[in-house]
């Protein structure tokens, strides 16, 4: 298998994370879509670095959240994006099945997040363990679990909040 | 809605983009194309249309500049040259600050680490270039004028009380907006880095 098919087949049995990353870190359709091709892109640069000390859907999500983060220096700059749009339809389908509103929901709470929080509470989501996510992001396997903990002390703060003020 | 509440909808949303493949080889070959990897460069031509308009307007000053008969308005030019120039540079420095993708290896905090400090950094560039901004606008009110006309405003001593009034009033406004649009960005980049730098 040359290095073009290998890339492709790990895309195709990871392409679930990609589309989770960007629908996380993006919040119209079209910023989506722009980040899920910058991510490949990206992913496809930097083929060659990925050494297997990892696997590679840890490989992927380290390359794809770092994307988005970087994605976010353009994110209030919009342009029409490239032609692809069209192309990726198919993810558009999902809307109907209650996707969007889905997502909706689950932004309103990730967003009171900061970044670090955000990527961290994504990850645990995903149900990656407190290793995984330690090597995704960079900080030791204790500070995940504190900081999980924290997260979930400000999530139900912030309930209570909401409730409070009747949303 | 706990954490354990956004799992379960996250587990569902997995479902449902895990049912329905979107990547074909075809798709990944055209991303992996750099023919399709040129928003940035569409996001740079406002700010190099910036740059053009300032140039232009460097241009347009000195040719204009012998127009000038007095120190005041010949040294209020020098600084309306001086700040177009400031204003291309600082255009010009956030194209490539715009187009540096960093290393995508890094570990997620890094790469956190790296966009704060760069955020801090634009927010204090944007910050000078709405100063310059304003000094550019008093320097245009002063010049267009004796460019276009051969009229000398400052001489009408009105303009002067119009000028004092309306634009200290003006820059009170404007500053307090510049600073309310960009402290909550800012102390959200300065927390983030106070977060990472304990870890």
């Amino acid at each position: 298998m040359d290095k073009k098919e290998a890339f492709i087949t790990a895309i195709q049995n990871n392409e679930g994370l990609i589309y989770k990353i960007a629908a996380v870190y993006s919040n119209a359709i079209e910023d989506r879509n722009d980040l899920v091709q910058e991510i490949i892109y990206q992913l496809w640069k930097s083929f060659d670095s990925f050494k297997q000390q990892s696997s590679i859907s840890t490989w992927m999500y380290r390359v794809a959240m770092n994307v988005a983060i970087y994605q976010l220096k353009t994110a209030k700059r919009k342009v029409t994006t490239v032609p692809l749009d069209e192309q990726l339809s198919n993810f558009h389908d999902t809307e109907n099945s209650g996707f969007e509103e889905k997502l909706q929901l689950l932004r309103q709470h990730l967003n009171n997040l900061n970044l670090l929080d955000k990527g961290i509470v994504m990850l645990y989501l995903d149900n990656k363990s407190y290793e995984e996510i330690a090597q995704i992001t960079g900080i030791s396997e204790t500070n995940v679990g504190t900081k999980i903990s924290r997260i979930k002390e400000k999530l139900k703060k912030q309930i209570i909040k909401n409730y409070n003020y009747g949303t | 809605m706990e954490l354990d509440d956004l799992k379960n909808t996250w587990n569902n949303m997995s479902n449902e983009v895990q049912q329905q493949p979107h990547l074909n080889t075809e798709k990944i070959n055209q991303m992996t194309s750099s023919k399709y990897h040129s928003r940035i460069k569409k996001i740079a031509y406002p700010e190099m249309a910036g740059i053009f308009i300032c140039i232009t307007g460097v241009a347009f000053t000195l040719f204009n500049f012998s127009k000038l008969n007095t120190v005041f308005f010949q040294a209020t030019a020098v600084v309306a040259i001086a700040v177009l120039l400031l204003l291309s540079a600082i255009s010009w420095i956030s194209i490539r600050r715009l187009n540096v993708t960093g290393d995508v290896n890094k570990p997620y905090a890094a790469t956190l680490k790296n966009f704060a400090v760069q955020k801090i950094r634009f927010h204090k560039l944007q910050k000078i270039n709405v100063t310059l901004s304003y000094l550019l606008l008093v320097c245009i009110i002063i010049l267009l004028p004796k460019f276009f006309t051969g009229k000398d405003i400052t001489s009408n001593n009105s303009f002067w009380i119009f000028a004092f009034s309306i634009g200290y009033i003006f820059l009170l406004f404007y500053s307090k907006w510049v600073a309310k649009y960009y402290s909550k960005s800012l102390r959200q980049a300065e927390n983030l880095l106070k977060e990472l730098a304990t870890e």
